[in-house]
């Protein structure tokens, strides 16, 4: 029962890296109808941006800005050179175009920063933290990772709900030609979405590194699981994918630490897949509101 | 005022629209009948800024807006309320409203809002309700004061009987002709449903494959047999 509560602690803080990661997946989905499989391409990039910059001033924080001003710089010209013209394509003419990003950014990463993993520092300690005698699995770091996804979820919450922008945004995802009569300017909500998303993404990338290592490809693996969430959330509920982030998480924790890590993935998939053969529209879907 | 002159419209090599010319007064609804696949709607959408004319001109209040994108169409003045209640569901029916004319100052957005809930009571009262909770009138009214919303001088209406109990789409268009008649607002209502849209138009407008049959008076063209038989199937 001990290890139980072990496992499910840790991989809480994990999860909430997953929910940031789907929600970024998820605020392109909803605005573009593209699942951007660039998006830990983008992350990877710029957290490779923020260690750089953790290098030069040994600020955790200021790299973790830098990284964030780089992901929203990034998002915007991925959407302008790349999605917006092949946005008359097809939709798997986007998706593809998606991977295309995801190698280019992998290859240049390589290029600047070298292939060899390399480590990224916490500004707190990682180590359990002792309560009563008892080390738990839960570190100062994993509270930082959970305070920054509340802070960053709430934010977006606001932004999306009480906001002008919110408004406009939220209205070019669910019907762009309603929108577009009111007056909101589709093309330019569809640039905010891909910077808001890039942004978000790059938090995510920050906070996971330091858990495991950085290397042009060692974000691949962390796509399985945003994308698990994020569909199992529906694809474009913002709760779902917060919710199944965390959940995900708490079930890759248990298998990790019941049997082995290299199982995460194929559970991940399991999951994938049995939600799209049970409930393909997602648990938190739209969907039904949509065809009524 | 919104004048069209020898507007035509094609969907590749079909002609939806051929030379259709007219004039939407202020102060009034003009109505724009004929059949299904007449290019009503197709005319509304391209006022709108939704199609690209092949040819002609679209001018409002001496401007030249032909071709202009629907952002920046209602801008100009020109509000439409596209076919089939066009709320979005997932959104409250306060945030519907509030998403018409967000270019607005917040003091002329209060003061539009302030008028959609004197012309519709309804839509206050359940302001902070999802839209798919409403019943199908009252969304035709919500997606009405959305429209409403950005402060227009043009109200382009796109059938908006469909599907509507017979009274109820009557007290919504009578509704929006006195409101066009008090604020000096100008409506082209474009209708399949003809009794109904020549009962509170002043003028209108026949429209059959695309072309232009008849243009006068609303009670000559609701009084002509003839032209009833032919084009408007009762």
């Amino acid at each position: 029962m001990g290890s139980f509560v072990d496992f499910f602690l840790g991989g809480v803080a994990n999860g909430a890296v997953i929910a940031l990661m789907a929600l970024a997946l998820v605020l392109v989905w909803r605005s573009t109808r593209v699942v951007n499989f660039a998006q830990v391409g983008q992350a990877m990039f710029t957290t490779f941006v923020g260690l750089s910059v953790l290098q030069l001033t040994g600020s955790w924080f200021v790299a973790l800005a830098v990284a964030v001003i780089a992901g929203a710089l990034l998002g915007l010209i991925v959407h302008v050179l790349v999605m917006r013209p092949v946005r008359r394509a097809d939709s798997s003419g986007a998706i593809i175009a998606t991977f295309g990003v995801l190698i280019a950014l992998q290859s240049l990463a390589a290029m600047i920063w070298g292939g060899e993993p390399r480590s990224y520092p916490t500004p707190v300690e990682y180590v359990g933290l002792e309560i009563f005698g008892r080390v738990f699995p839960i570190t100062p770091y994993d509270i930082l990772v959970l305070v920054v996804t509340a802070l960053l979820v709430a934010a977006l919450a606001i932004l999306l709900t009480k906001t002008k922008l919110g408004l406009s945004m939220r209205a070019a995802a669910f019907n762009p030609e309603v929108a577009r009569l009111s007056g909101v300017r589709v093309s330019r909500m569809l640039a905010v979405g891909w910077v808001i998303a890039g942004m978000v993404g790059a938090v995510a990338g920050v906070l996971v590194a330091p858990t495991s290592t950085l290397s042009p490809n060692s974000f691949d693996i962390f796509l399985v699981f945003a994308f698990t969430a994020a569909v199992i959330g529906g694809l474009d509920s913002l709760v779902g994918a917060v919710a199944f982030g965390i959940g995900t998480g708490l079930v890759l924790s248990l298998v990790t630490g019941y049997s082995d890590a290299s199982n995460a993935a194929i559970v991940a998939l399991v999951l994938l897949g049995l939600n799209l053969w049970f409930k393909p529209d997602g648990v938190f879907s739209h969907h039904k509101a949509r065809s009524v | 005022m919104l004048i069209v002159e020898g507007l035509s419209v094609s969907y590749g090599p079909v002609q939806a629209l051929q030379d259709v010319s007219l004039t939407v007064p202020p102060g009034q609804v003009t109505a724009v009948i004929g059949a299904n696949g007449a290019g009503k709607s197709t005319l509304l959408r391209t006022l709108a800024g939704l199609v690209r004319p092949e040819a002609g001109r679209v001018t409002f209040n001496g401007d030249d807006i032909t071709g202009w994108a629907p952002e920046d169409v209602v801008r100009s003045g020109i509000a439409m309320v596209p076919e089939g209640r066009s709320t979005i569901p997932e959104l409250s029916v306060e945030e519907n409203l509030r998403l018409g004319g967000l270019w607005r100052t917040q003091a002329q957005r209060n003061a539009s809002e302030a008028k959609v809930f004197a012309l519709f009571p309804i839509l206050q009262e359940r302001r902070h309700l999802r839209a798919d909770t409403l019943s199908g009138g009252e969304r035709q009214q919500l997606a009405i004061g959305r429209a409403l919303m950005c402060g227009p001088q043009v109200l382009l209406l796109d059938e908006p009987s469909l599907g509507l109990a017979p009274l109820i789409v009557t007290q919504i268009l009578e509704l929006v002709r006195d409101r066009a008649r008090e604020t000096n607002l100008a409506v082209l209502l474009v209708e399949q449903n003809a009794v109904t849209a020549l009962r509170v138009a002043r003028t209108g407008m026949v429209l059959n494959l695309g072309r232009v049959v008849q243009q006068g008076p609303a009670a000559e063209i609701a009084s002509d047999e003839q032209l009833r038989h032919a084009y408007l199937g009762y």
